[in-house]
């Protein structure tokens, strides 16, 4: 379940970044040099998606850990 | 070690090359923006013309300007005046009749420098006729057609204007989708796999590409959307490839859902194999049949699979091959993660 | 030839489970019934592009229910039965073309009690009648399939659901697009590249099922 919350708020996260980037007009930060910041978020939205794999490895190895520890006793 | 894991370092040497190759080779100089894009016949205006990573001022020779109606045509400027490197100044002669027989007709603008190399910008000013007559256009027409057009080298990515520097993504938001597709094969393989040989080891490789391919997929979603906002102007365009990578993903979280509705784990790999083979029979035609018969915002469409000649040039080839490589090999090194997680699984349920 | 055999016996057997009971084509004539009537009686007026819509609604979601209990019926001495008689080609063989009939007829009456309550809004009737074919050609073999997939895993609709939707997109994209051309929705134009189509898919999946039921059918 708490992965599902990582992902989900990440995913949020980024959204309201980018939208807040270019709701408030003036700036328009994401569309700045050429939309540079635009390859920049892709890679960072990548980047998370690595990360989400990690932890969802990390929790199935905790649990294998924990089944050893069980048998060992 | 080395020698046993070597497609792993591999695939992290090419994405650091694609990384770095990716984002520091520069775009084409192109011209980003025109100022006024609509004016109307017999006046002489004066265009404000923005250059995207030109150096229009240490040109040698004089920037050259045309207004180009088609390959024959073209009106060539009065006058250029440069600014600075990124601006100029642009005079055109508009005749008081043009010879077309439209009321409203766009014009490309073209650029022409000895250090930028030619630069266009489609349908750049849409010029409006008082009234139509396409006979007196012929007459006054002053035919300067584009020619003489100089050649730079040098590598560079292209420049398209509502891309900008985002053409960057074919290796991130493409190459990865590519690798989706590659992992996603690489699945059913083993499931055809596991029916010939019944070994319950090629269904935990099944699962594991497949769960791979998922979240590539999430991933092409995303980075799709993010791109597409930034681009197309809204995160999802109900586009038809858009439509197509969701429904793929909804056929593979079906493949899941199926799996968790059986216990005993050798009916379980068996049905969910058959079900892999059969809805990724369904899928091909889906993604590759499907979007040729419909308008997409997608490059290619109605024609080849992902990509025009003219998107995706020689320099961008020589990163995007590596990127769809690079991902790939990502890809399955995650896969293989996931497949040594589960067979630990497996040996210490048989101990108990 | 002894395929064919098997074929007809299996495909009389259906026919007189199905006179007999008249359980299936019943339930399915009643819901096709009253949904057009619901439809009639809330709309009154049913524009050509609302009709399309509705009326390809109304076919996948009979076609849907009338599939379901194609292997939901067969107890499990029954399939025993079965197993050692028969090939799995030509009992999925058989129950494909069973559910072709009971889509067809069905997609017929629904057509007609269209016509009836409404009005019959198709231009060409021959073109629509083609799509109605290839798409009854389609549905009964993915849903057959699923179905015999789904009766593996006991808790049958829901899963039916999940499992068939995603999978009959493409047929049902290339089909809104030749019934709107026999709506004259839209203009009539590459005919033959989406009828093509629709046909690749129907053989691919045919083909996919001839293959992987063997795999199936035993437990």
């Amino acid at each position: 379940m708490k992965k599902y919350i990582f992902a989900l708020t990440t995913l949020q996260l980024l959204f309201t970044i980018s939208a807040a980037a270019q709701g408030t007009g003036g700036s328009d930060f994401l569309r700045s040099i050429g939309k540079i910041y635009v390859v920049v978020a892709v890679i960072v939205a990548v980047f998370l998606g690595i990360v989400v794999f990690l932890i969802y490895l990390d929790r199935r190895l905790t649990k294998l850990e924990d089944q050893i520890k069980d048998q060992n006793e | 070690m080395i020698h046993k894991n070597w497609w792993k370092y591999l695939g992290v040497v090419i994405l650091l090359y694609v990384l770095t190759v990716g984002m520091l080779v520069p775009l084409k100089p192109g011209i980003s923006d025109i100022d006024p894009s609509s004016v109307r016949t017999g006046e002489t205006v004066t265009f404000k013309v923005w250059g995207y990573n030109s150096k229009f001022a240490q040109a040698q020779q004089p920037t050259r300007a045309w207004l180009k109606l088609d390959d024959e045509r073209a009106l060539s400027a009065e006058r250029v005046v440069v600014k600075s490197d990124t601006m100029l100044e642009v005079e055109f002669r508009i005749p008081p009749y043009l010879p077309v027989s439209q009321k409203v007709q766009d014009f490309s603008l073209i650029l022409d420098n000895d250090v930028d190399g030619p630069s266009v910008l489609p349908s750049a000013v849409f010029i409006t006729q008082d009234s139509v007559d396409a006979a007196r256009g012929e007459q006054v027409w002053v035919n300067n057609p584009v020619q003489d057009l100089s050649n730079v080298s040098g590598m560079t990515f292209p420049f398209r204007n509502i891309l900008g520097e985002t053409i960057r993504n074919t290796y991130f938001h493409v190459a990865l989708w590519l690798a989706m597709f590659t992992i996603f094969i690489a699945g059913v393989f083993q499931s055809v796999q596991y029916l010939r040989l019944r070994t319950p080891s090629r269904d935990h490789w099944a699962v594991s590409y497949t769960t791979i391919g998922v979240l590539l997929g999430i991933l092409g979603v995303v980075t799709g959307a993010i791109w597409a906002k930034n681009t197309w102007g809204a995160f999802w365009s109900w586009d038809v490839k858009q439509n197509t990578t969701a429904i793929a993903l909804l056929i593979y979280l079906a493949f899941f859902v199926l799996r968790a509705s059986f216990e005993d784990p050798e009916q379980k790999a068996r049905v969910s194999a058959v079900y892999n083979i059969f809805a990724f029979a369904a899928l091909v035609p889906l993604i590759y049949v499907i979007p040729r018969l419909t308008d997409s915002l997608h490059p290619g469409a109605g024609g080849n699979i992902t990509f025009g000649s003219q998107d995706l040039d020689n320099t961008m080839r020589m990163v995007f091959y590596p990127a769809v490589i690079g991902w790939t090999l990502i890809g399955v090194w995650m896969a293989t993660l996931l497949y040594r997680v589960k067979r630990i699984q497996e040996k210490l349920w048989d101990v108990y | 030839m002894k395929l064919v055999k098997e074929i007809v016996w299996l495909l009389h057997k259906d026919g007189l489970l199905e006179w007999r009971s008249g359980y299936a084509l019943g339930g399915i004539l009643l819901y096709v019934l009253s949904t057009v009537y619901i439809l009639y009686a809330s709309f009154e007026k049913i524009e050509p592009s609302l009709w399309n819509a509705l009326f390809w609604i109304v076919i996948l979601f009979a076609s849907v229910n009338a599939i379901t209990k194609s292997f939901v019926q067969e107890s499990g001495a029954r399939q025993l039965y079965y197993y050692s008689l028969l090939s799995p080609i030509s009992l999925i063989l058989a129950k494909i073309i069973y559910n072709v009939g009971l889509l067809l007829v069905l997609s017929l009456l629904s057509w007609g009690a269209f016509t009836l309550f409404a009005e019959n809004a198709v231009t060409d009737n021959g073109l629509f009648f083609l799509a109605i074919f290839l798409a009854t050609l389609g549905f009964s073999i993915t849903f057959t399939f699923i179905s015999a997939i789904s009766a593996k895993a006991n808790n049958n609709s829901t899963l039916m659901a999940i499992l068939c939707f995603p999978l009959i997109i493409p047929i049902i994209m290339t089909l809104i697009n030749l019934s709107k051309m026999a709506l004259d929705l839209k203009i009539k134009a590459n005919i033959e590249n989406d009828l093509y189509t629709l046909l690749g898919i129907d053989a691919l999946l045919l083909g996919m099922t001839l293959v992987l039921y063997p795999f199936l059918w035993r437990d």
